[in-house]
């Protein structure tokens, strides 16, 4: 912890690692965000009148994020028993916490626009691709894959996921944007931890990045696959949907994989 | 600005900056919620690319939040990212704007 009066930049490298994935650091950090909302929404926030076809294309993209959420829940609740230390046994269990907490302002979110089974609801309009990333990241986790696994979850999902959200927040019905706003805040401590997970093992292990690439080829497809579907919902533009995927690519040329 | 903790901070310029004394920065905090209290002040949310940046700040190319330092950032300066875990060593540009650069 930084010493009162002192500037957070003058933490040693590894005090700043410890200090961040802790518990302490994560309960701290979302009381400032969350402490003040019910199921992600803000109190004084409104409900904004829908149109059917809007509240229908919502729902729609809310049963996405659901499947995303939910793969992102069981797989890092799975990673716990293979992460290589406890910095990164600590962190994966907040990760465990907000991915809990994100399904279930979702399902809430659907529930205020009527939708009485939510998860009956998912299945129906869940989408093949996201399914099938969905098994493949499991198949990663229950191969006890770290990197690999790290890599789709924490960089490709996250990283999606986060530009994706903020986004739709632009757009958002009042409430939504308020649920949307909330997981993005989750997102940057998710898509942090990967890409420096990851950039500290390469950076160790060079022959890593091969097997990467591989899993890379092989899941880029699906998210982003998902991605147009779901901003195809939302209305964007086809134009304006390469965007979508700038900060996910930024990380991975960061990491070595241009 | 807490002279302990000035003389703890790492890197030096590597140019002609060295001989100017740098400038410092009381922080306030400006609404950026998502790390602890104590830790607030020293980030902020980024307005987009019209954002024009202070001699104490730079954006963190991971998750486009403002970092801020309480004194003048100068090259080989390390600035940590507390709402990503990111490590960083500022750079210069080629246009001359400060920026950051991961370390892994």
């Amino acid at each position: 912890m930084a010493e009162s009066g002192s500037d957070v930049h003058s933490l040693s490298p590894d005090r700043f690692l410890e200090e961040v994935h802790s518990f302490e650091f994560w309960f701290h950090a979302v009381e400032g965000y969350l402490s003040a909302t019910r199921f992600g929404r803000r109190p004084q926030t409104q409900e904004a009148p829908l149109s059917e076809s809007e509240r229908d294309r919502l729902i729609t993209v809310l049963c996405h994020y659901c499947v995303g959420e939910t793969a992102a829940l069981e797989a890092s609740s799975g990673l716990i028993a293979i992460a290589p230390n406890r910095l990164a046994k600590v962190f994966l269990a907040t990760q465990v916490v907000d991915e809990g907490r994100h399904l279930e302002v979702l399902l809430h979110r659907l529930q205020d626009l009527g939708v009485t089974e939510p998860e009956q609801e998912i299945e129906r309009r869940a989408t093949g691709s996201l399914l099938a990333f969905k098994r493949r990241l499991l198949e990663l986790v229950e191969g006890r894959d770290w990197e690999a696994a790290i890599f789709a979850q924490n960089v490709i999902l996250e990283s999606l996921e986060f530009t994706v959200f903020q986004a739709h927040a632009e757009t958002a019905d009042p409430v939504t944007r308020d649920v949307l706003q909330g997981i993005v805040k989750d997102e940057r401590r998710h898509i942090g931890f990967g890409e420096n997970e990851l950039g500290r093992r390469l950076k160790v292990s060079p022959h890593v990045r091969a097997r990467l690439a591989a899993v890379r080829h092989e899941l880029d497809p699906l998210v982003l696959a998902s991605c147009d579907e779901t901003m195809a919902q939302l209305g964007t533009p086809p134009a304006e949907r390469p965007e979508i995927g700038r900060s996910y690519l930024a990380a991975v040329h960061r990491l070595g994989f241009a | 600005m807490n002279g302990d903790a000035d003389s703890k901070l790492a890197g030096a310029a590597a140019d002609g900056e060295t001989s100017k004394p740098r400038q410092r920065f009381v922080l306030e905090e400006t609404g950026f919620d998502e790390v602890p209290e104590k830790y607030r002040k020293y980030y902020r949310k980024w307005k987009g690319p019209s954002d024009d940046l202070g001699p104490n700040e730079v954006l963190c190319p991971v998750c486009k939040v403002v970092i801020r330092s309480t004194r003048e950032l100068r090259p080989g300066d390390r600035v940590y990212c507390m709402a990503c875990f990111t490590r960083f060593t500022v750079t210069r540009s080629e246009l001359g704007a400060l920026e950051a650069t991961i370390e892994y």
